[in-house]
């Protein structure tokens, strides 16, 4: 069963007389509103306010009730959640409870019908000067009555007769108690007797309630801190916890809806829960699934051949565009240094006809070049950059293979006999000289190594020829030991707790639980070598071996272990994939269950990933109603509860308790899962002795029948004399209110 | 503020003309939003029910007492029967396999399960 909600504006407000009364379940879960004597309320919402703010105008608004979430996207509600105006079953909030009444009011219809009262308002009314309100004075001119926990706090109900007084100048207020209603009601359709007991589960308390002769009995009531909202919270944690990747999904209304339908009491916990443990056919069958939406990642189809062609025909013309700019470009610049090789021939030409040295220097310095040399340079140059662009082979390149002797004719030279300039060209040529040996050294080694290598692997290729299984299992047992070992190092590393022998009683949220093993030794020297100065004298120093302990204490000492890849996990690596060559059946990390997270990260999600399945949550999680311990609430589960409030009840009445427990109902919004009855029935035989009768019944609507009852209840002729007026509240004051005792016979 | 909005009257009006006392007189804007409102803790406390006569029933001497049963101890992340208890992490388990998988448990994770039966290290 979804949430349900009436909010539709009633149009009818203006055709109740006065004194017809407005009936109010203010359920801590559900807040719903109607006319007395009527069969149904007219308005039901959620009894919580939000105020949003709105994401354009950036006004902060007040929205009561569950309305379409939808709607909810124009409103920033990330700084306010939805809030009730209850703590427990009680109302201490009444600014919210003002809202909420707000709301009730208005879509009751009392907006739309403004009635003058001038009358009704006497001279002692302390708020008198409001009255003079601009639009003209309103009031809810109808009694009202209005649901309340068992014994109520004077405060919280002083406080909601004031707010009902003062703000909303109501005529009369009468306060009753819901699961009385329910009772009664129940009781008028002949399901239960005068006498009995109710156990009401609302949504934050349940209650066992005792009648006797139709009236509660208070005295021998009593309530466990365990409604509907625990149920919904545990449910919603367990399922967050045991699915921390859907946690979006899983809203409070969601959750909410997936324990009214999946939940379930267990006859037996204990049993119920067995069948699980066992994985039974019969546990599958009550295991239920919430598939997520989810659509199975595209697969991505090879592409067909004529794509391939267009592709590749693509890609061709592309190239062959690029190679015809790279042309393009290369003759130009071969024509420029042509021309300009040209005008430096012509320069030269020129400079031969020239004999005097200031001539030509003249002659040069009017075209940007001061000597002869730099002509002949600048040519050199230009003649060498056009071959390279023509593409022919320059001839500079034979430096290369100049002989090492010729290269570092500098070396075997002694230093003075060498200048300044040519010691320091001394230095360059052997600074290159051992670079370029140590390069070689290193060449000669990579291609040992490799050759190692290759034998090795020959070698075990032949192992392998001669006994391949026994091969393959010691690669096995190999690859097994070092993963355990370097698992081992690993958790070792993260919390060294365990293998220290270290009884670290905090239980792993202590400082110790941070520091691996390296960096606590490393705490623990520094720690003696500040505060530990020794008994005698100190002899720090006398021996070598004392300064290693600063090495110990080093900051680096702790994690170069982490800097190079170590030789076991390196061995690790070369087995794992060795073993998925040689082996289709090998899983890396598949060996242990430990090495679990290893999988491969990147697999594809499955439709599976996306399914919350309710296995024992279904019964685990309504089963706090019966132990509330599973919460650590350390109250009795309601069938105890039932052999409390027997207790508590006046011996001195013979067989009374025969007659309450042979008229058990069962009413609230937390009694309509399956099997409650039941349970409740073999709960309560365990506690009574053998043979007592035992009926247990459920409400005709549990959730609606105290709004029902309240209804009849306040339609009946004597009502008015239950209910206390204006008059009486400022007259006789919070104390008057305290005594007030609401008859349910009437 | 957008048509479908309005149309579904998803804002409380501030204004609503039955009533004597506006909510924007109550709270005026700008103050410290309304007052502070007393909490059950404090509500209870302020009745000073220890002042009121035994046999009257009151919001406090209703309270059901703890269960006369010792209580059910089940398995921490599964919900089967926990005859096992883990000393590192407190939680309970029911075999093997649950211990693996509650080892291998992050710490704010354990501490959330302890904090579903109300057991978690509070640190304040």
């Amino acid at each position: 069963m979804p949430f349900i909600s009436k909010i539709e504006r009633q149009l009818d407000y203006g055709s109740f007389n006065s004194s017809h009364p407005i009936v109010i379940d203010n359920g801590a879960s559900y807040f719903r509103i109607g006319w007395a004597g009527e069969n149904e309320p007219r308005v039901i919402f959620r009894n919580i306010v939000q105020r949003p703010r709105h994401k354009t105008t950036g006004e902060t608004v007040t929205v009561v009730g569950d309305h379409n979430p939808v709607l909810l996207k124009y409103f920033d509600c990330t700084r306010s959640g939805p809030r009730s105006a209850f703590e427990s079953n009680v109302v201490y909030q009444f600014e919210i409870m003002e809202y909420i009444l707000d709301f009730g009011f208005d879509r009751l219809g009392a907006d739309q019908s403004q009635r003058y009262h001038y009358s009704s308002y006497l001279p002692y009314d302390p708020s008198f000067h409001f009255q003079t309100d601009y639009f003209g004075i309103g009031q809810i001119d109808h009694p009202i009555l209005i649901t309340e926990c068992a014994c109520n706090p004077v405060q919280s109900r002083g406080k909601m007769a004031e707010l009902l007084f003062e703000s909303y100048g109501v005529p009369s207020v009468a306060f009753g108690v819901d699961a009385a209603f329910s009772y009664k009601y129940n009781q008028q359709l002949g399901i239960c007797n005068d006498t009995g007991l109710a156990i009401t589960s609302g949504f934050t308390t349940s209650h066992v309630i005792p009648f006797i002769n139709g009236e509660p009995v208070y005295e021998a009531c009593c309530r466990t801190n365990v409604g509907g909202y625990h149920v919904t919270d545990y449910l919603k944690q367990l399922l967050s916890l045991k699915y921390p990747h859907h946690i979006s999904k899983l809203t409070w209304e969601r959750v909410e809806e997936l324990k009214m339908e999946h939940c379930y009491i267990a006859a037996d916990y204990a049993s119920e829960v067995q069948l699980f443990q066992r994985g039974d056919k019969e546990a599958e069958d009550k295991t239920r699934c919430w598939q997520l939406p989810w659509s199975p990642s595209p697969v991505e189809e090879p592409p067909s051949e004529e794509e391939i062609a267009r592709k590749a025909a693509l890609k061709e013309k592309q190239s062959q565009r690029l190679r015809e700019m790279a042309e393009a470009k290369r003759s130009s610049k071969i024509n420029e240094l042509e021309n300009e090789l040209k005008g430096l021939e012509f320069l030269l030409e020129e400079l031969k006809d020239i004999e005097e040295e200031d001539e030509i220097v003249l002659f040069l310095a009017s075209r940007g070049y001061a000597s002869k040399r730099e002509v002949e340079s600048a040519f050199a140059k230009v003649t060498q950059s056009l071959r390279k662009a023509k593409g022919e082979q320059v001839p500079s390149e034979e430096k290369v293979d100049i002989s090492a002797a010729e290269k570092y004719y500098l070396i075997d030279i002694p230093d003075d006999e060498l200048s300044a300039e040519q010691l320091k060209e001394k230095r360059r040529q052997v600074f290159l000289k051992s670079t370029t040996e140590a390069r070689q050294r290193a060449k000669q080694r990579r291609l040992e190594e490799e050759l190692e290598k290759e034998k090795e692997k020959k070698l075990e290729e032949q192992k392998r020829m001669e006994n391949p299984e026994r091969y393959l299992e010691q690669l096995r047992a190999k690859y097994k030991e070092l993963s355990e070992k370097l698992e081992q190092r690993k958790r070792l590393k993260t919390n060294g707790n365990n293998a220290n022998g270290n009884n670290n009683v905090s239980g792993g949220v202590g400082r110790g639980e941070r520091l691996n093993a390296a960096q606590r030794e490393r705490m623990r020297l520094l720690t003696t070598a500040a505060f530990d100065r020794g008994k005698g004298e100190d002899t720090f120093g006398q021996r070598d071996e004392d300064w290693q302990l600063y090495k110990l204490m080093s900051r680096d000492n702790d994690d170069d272990d982490d800097d190079k890849p170590d030789h076991d996990e390196t061995e690790l690596a070369r087995i794992s994939s060795r073993l998925q060559e040689i082996d289709p059946t090998f899983f890396p990390g598949s060996e242990s269950g430990a090495s679990a997270s290893e999988t491969p990260r990147f697999r594809p999600l499955t439709k599976e990933d996306f399914q919350i399945i309710l296995g024992v949550e279904r019964f685990r999680c309504p089963e706090v109603l019966f132990n509330p311990n599973f919460i650590g609430i350390d109250q009795s589960g309601l069938d105890e509860m039932v052999g409390v409030s027997l207790r508590r009840l006046p011996s001195w009445v013979q067989g009374l308790e025969d007659k309450m427990t042979s008229s058990i109902l069962v009413t609230g919004g937390s009694c309509l899962y399956a099997g409650v009855g039941e349970r409740l029935e073999a709960g309560i035989r365990m506690i009574r002795p053998c043979g007592t009768p035992i009926e247990v019944v459920r409400a005709t609507d549990p959730i609606m029948d105290a709004w029902r009852g309240a209804s009849v209840y306040a339609a009946a002729m004597q009502f008015p004399e239950q209910t206390f007026s204006r008059t009486d509240y400022y007259e006789k004051g919070e104390d008057w209110l305290r005594r007030y005792k609401f008859k349910y016979t009437i | 503020m957008e048509r479908e909005v309005l149309e579904a009257e998803l804002v409380l009006p501030t204004h609503m003309k039955f009533k004597k006392i506006q909510m924007y007189d109550k709270y005026p804007k700008g103050q410290a939003r309304g007052r502070h409102w007393k909490h059950l803790k404090q509500i209870i406390q302020a009745e000073n029910y220890e002042n009121y006569p035994p046999h009257l029933p009151t919001y406090v001497n209703i309270e059901t007492p703890p269960s006369m049963h010792p209580g059910k101890k089940i398995c921490d992340i599964t919900g089967f029967e926990a005859p096992y208890f883990d000393p590192r992490t407190k939680l309970r388990y029911a075999n093997t396999e649950v211990f693996k998988t509650i080892r291998s448990l992050p710490n704010d994770y354990v501490q959330r399960y302890l904090a579903l039966r109300n057991a978690a290290v509070v640190l304040r």
